[in-house]
């Protein structure tokens, strides 16, 4: 009875986490489908934005930007400013890398892609780590009290409730921009069938910056929502958070954005609700074994289209 | 006057030589018809034309420029285009999408081009906002065209446009392509199994073994005995 | 004196690492160099032999350890093989979902294996005393060696220091011609087994894995067969480590550092040559090591140190991709056929 009661928490749990695993799963599926490969370096990419964010909340508090708390949230302007201009950093230096490297190993197969991001993963975590060292930070050290919902004893934070909003508004985005850009179909036809893409005149090189600036800029978002939920990062951030996020964009359908959100969802609620049951420290490893039964009943995932 | 002029054309794929020195023209506003076996390198042929493959000998002209090596979205700029045998469209967009794909290099105002290909294929006209992938065969060709058509260039090329399609839908196909040769674009068309091609063509060649080995109208050639027995089954 | 000798002991040292990545490296040149096959779960592998090898060898559960359970206490052979059949399973049923998809659902399993693994090692205290480690891994004759030379030392104290501090190591100058040997007896296994009419079948899987497929073999179970066989020798690997290091906690294993190591490793000297993997190993460990002795010049603390040197192979791994992708050792040509 005592396991049972806790659910209703957990699910709640699930959900903020499964936001964040959202927004990583749907530039993990980008990625794949446009550019056509695993980005093994995407977790990190998610710690490079909660970071940059970090250094520049630290600089606009050296210059007295004001970061009241805005209503019942732990932080402020100044900080919605850092993460801002984070993410957009974010989306730059992700372009950037595409540029010195995948993009120029692009003519060669997916796989040796694969293989460079896990090289830019652990340079980018080690940069990190060379200039934060290993040790955890803290965006706003302060406690922040739980909101009980009366009548169902939920337990939940305005952060925590900011951080769903954020994930609602980015879907909604992400969505339109897909659905009603010219860029956006350009993508979506790209994904499609690079080969027919270029026959037709679209500038698939610039279908690519796109799609690492959008993806860059989820990463950046994603890592700066597991700073706030959690209170502080570490270099290590985004890489414990990486096997989730593949086994979401497995479970929805790998290439699939929608697929994503539905797979990171999902993924996100069991971890929770398993910690009602086993270990805390397993939670990868559900996530892992979700993934694992999902490709042996269907490969394609939930809303995955054939490949 | 020829719009399209391919001379002596030597291509294939890495190391493996497919054409050996094919020789085409298309005048303005004909129907062209490639036919031949399979294997005789007329899909290489298309792929070539269109900058999708670089020959390694002779010269390609197209509106009396010469455009031998040129990458196809500076072939698509001057006024060529392609539909592949198969996978021509894109299949998770809705026919509206794929066709404003067709229109991406043109930064002007194309709904009349667009209300134009919807007065040729009438059926696409009421399915706008329908998944091409969920669409059958004929429905996908005529959206593959249409996309084509969306720049109105001076020459459309077609690889196998009836290809597994049911006869009366390939008819339709046909009498679509003759619509458009109508408005004054020419047409290529490589066809495996030719005759519906032949009866609406201009004029024709035959390739086999990646050379040149009859030509003539297209009349001529479905009378040819030679040509009926070897390359139209009979 | 005294610096050569420590010169020389290093060395030793220094060998008896690298040939044991040598093993790694082969294993994944199975799997990644000759039949194209992405796994970058090593560490996992690795760390899944050297529990095996330490469970089977080990001594029992003494009464303060959390577990309760291996420790039999058999021979060295006996713990390489267990260790070799444990990853071979454990490389079976991730082959299973994956190996029929696109390389990177292997490669997103093999990472979760990896991880799923380390785990297990930190969670399961039954079985692997948790973080506390296995400890008292006996090493090979390390008893009639190492006891014999400080016996035969300790007889004669009339000898120069400089043949105590040489030989107080001689146990290590064993376990490298032991680790050599291995990786010598898998070097020509590999080797035969590639250049048979079934290694023949896996270059050409990572070729054109659908014209092998169009001329009617099984390309999945070859793949399989592969994925299996790579991972054995990891395992075995990690047996090596586990019978030199005699303590392995899951501390010992870094997750992504050692299987990235490796595959920087096979790449430098040569994917889908033999020679090149075992070249490539000795290489890049030199390289890491050497770092080890260039950061203590900079100004830096331990932990930029450490990062630096990751950095360092990172800029290295994509530097080999860039420019010069075949490695240092080609794979051996064959006349090439057109398509």
């Amino acid at each position: 009875m005592d396991i049972l009661s806790r659910i209703p928490q957990l699910l709640v749990y699930g959900v903020i986490s499964g936001s964040i695993l959202s927004l990583g799963g749907i530039g993990v599926s980008l990625i794949y489908s446009i550019i056509g490969f695993s980005n093994f370096a995407y977790g990190d990419m998610m710690a490079l934005g909660a970071y940059i964010a970090l250094g520049l909340f630290s600089l606009f508090v050296s210059w007295s930007i004001p970061n009241t708390p805005l209503g019942p949230l732990s932080f402020g302007f100044g900080f919605i400013l850092a993460a801002i201009f984070a993410i957009g950093l974010t989306a730059v230096a992700v372009v950037l890398i595409d540029r010195i490297l995948f993009n120029r190993l692009r003519s060669h197969s997916s796989v040796i892609l694969m293989m460079s991001s896990i090289g830019v993963a652990l340079a980018l975590r080690n940069i990190l780590q060379f200039f934060w060292g290993p040790q955890p930070h803290y965006y706003i050290e302060r406690i922040q009290i739980a909101t009980v919902i009366p009548g169902l004893g939920i337990r939940i934070k305005p952060d925590q409730v900011f951080i769903i909003l954020v994930t609602i508004v980015l879907v909604v985005l992400v969505h339109a921009f897909l659905k009603y850009t010219k860029m956006g179909k350009a993508m979506r036809a790209t994904a499609d069938n690079n080969a027919l893409a270029r026959v037709t005149g679209i500038n698939t090189d610039r279908v690519i910056v796109w799609t690492w600036v959008i993806g860059g800029a989820l990463a950046a978002t994603a890592g700066i929502l597991a700073g706030i939920e959690n209170k502080f990062i570490t270099p290590e951030l985004g890489w414990q958070m990486l096997l989730s996020i593949f086994a979401a964009v497995v479970l929805g359908g790998i290439g699939n954005p929608y697929g994503a959100i539905v797979g990171g969802m999902v993924i996100g609620i069991t971890e929770e609700v398993s910690t009602a049951f086993i270990p805390t420290g397993y939670k990868p490893a559900v996530a892992f074994i979700i993934m694992i039964l999902m490709l042996i009943v269907k490969p394609t995932g939930l809303l995955g289209k054939r490949r | 006057m020829s719009l399209l002029t391919v001379n002596a054309v030597t291509s294939g794929y890495g190391d493996m030589e497919i054409l050996h020195g094919v020789s085409i023209e298309v005048g303005a506003g004909k129907i062209v018809t490639v036919i031949g076996p399979n294997g005789a390198g007329k899909s290489t042929l298309m792929k070539t034309i269109f900058g999708l493959l670089t020959p390694t000998a002779g010269q390609i002209t197209f509106a009396e420029k010469e455009i031998t090596g040129l990458s196809p979205d500076l072939v698509v700029r001057r006024g060529m285009a392609y539909v592949p045998q198969v996978e021509n469209i894109f299949p998770s967009l809705t026919v509206n999408e794929n066709l404003e794909m067709g229109a991406f290099i043109l930064t002007d105002d194309f709904s009349g081009q667009m209300e134009e290909i919807y007065q040729l294929f009438p059926i696409l006209n009421d399915r706008r906002k329908q998944r091409v992938g969920k669409m059958s065969g004929g429905e996908r060709q005529m959206v593959a065209m249409g996309r084509a058509l969306m720049l109105d260039p001076k020459l459309l090329m077609l690889d196998e446009p009836s290809a597994a399609l049911a006869p009366n839908l390939a008819a339709t196909i046909f009498e679509r392509i003759v619509a458009i040769n109508a408005s004054g674009v020419a047409i290529l068309i490589v066809e495996q199994n030719a005759k519906e091609s032949l009866k609406v063509s201009d004029r024709g060649y035959v390739l086999a073994s990646g050379r040149n080995r009859f030509e003539d109208t297209g009349e001529n050639l479905l009378a040819n005995q030679d040509v009926g027995q070897l390359y139209l089954g009979g | 004196m005294d610096t050569l000798i420590g010169i020389i002991n290093y060395v030793v040292f220094f060998a008896i690492t690298a040939g044991t990545y040598g093993i790694l490296a082969l294993g994944l040149n199975i799997q990644w160099g000759y039949t194209g096959l992405f796994n970058i779960g090593i560490a996992g592998f690795y760390a899944l032999g050297a529990y095996a090898a330490a469970l089977v060898s080990g001594p029992p559960p003494s009464a303060w350890d959390g577990r309760i359970f291996g420790g039999f206490e058999l021979p060295f052979l006996a713990g390489l093989l267990a260790a070799a059949v444990v990853c071979g399973i454990v490389a079976f049923l991730i082959g299973i979902p994956t190996l029929r998809l696109r390389s990177d659902y292997l490669a997103i399993a093999t990472i979760g294996i990896a991880e799923t693994i380390r785990l297990v090692l930190k969670n399961e205290s039954w079985l692997t005393n948790g973080v506390w480690g296995l400890q008292q891994i006996p090493s090979p004759f390390y008893d009639p060696i190492h006891g014999g030379v400080k016996a035969f030392l300790g007889n004669h104290p009339d000898l120069q220091g400089w043949i105590h501090g040489l030989f107080s190591k001689a146990y290590n100058w064993f376990y490298l011609f032991l680790v050599l040997a291995i990786l010598f007896v898998l070097y020509l296994i590999v080797e035969r087994l590639v250049n048979s009419p079934w290694g023949r079948v896996l270059k050409a899987i990572r070729e054109d894995e659908d014209a092998v497929a169009m001329s009617g073999k099984n390309t999945f179970s070859f793949k399989l067969q592969a994925l299996v066989l790579g991972a054995m020798i990891m395992g075995i690997g990690g047996g090596v480590y586990a019978y030199y290091a005699r303590f392995i906690s899951p501390a010992s294993f870094k997750p992504l550092y050692g299987t990235f190591l490796v595959w920087v490793m096979l790449i430098l000297g040569g994917s889908g040559n033999n020679r090149g993997a075992i070249l490539g190993s000795f290489v890049v460990w030199g390289i890491w090591a050497g770092t080890d002795f260039l950061t203590e010049y900079f100004p830096f603390s331990a932990t930029q140190a450490a990062s630096l040197r990751i950095i360092i192979i990172g800029v290295l791994l994509e530097a080999i991709l860039l420019w010069r992708p075949q490695g240092l050792l080609q794979r051996e040509r064959k006349p090439s056929k057109t398509p």
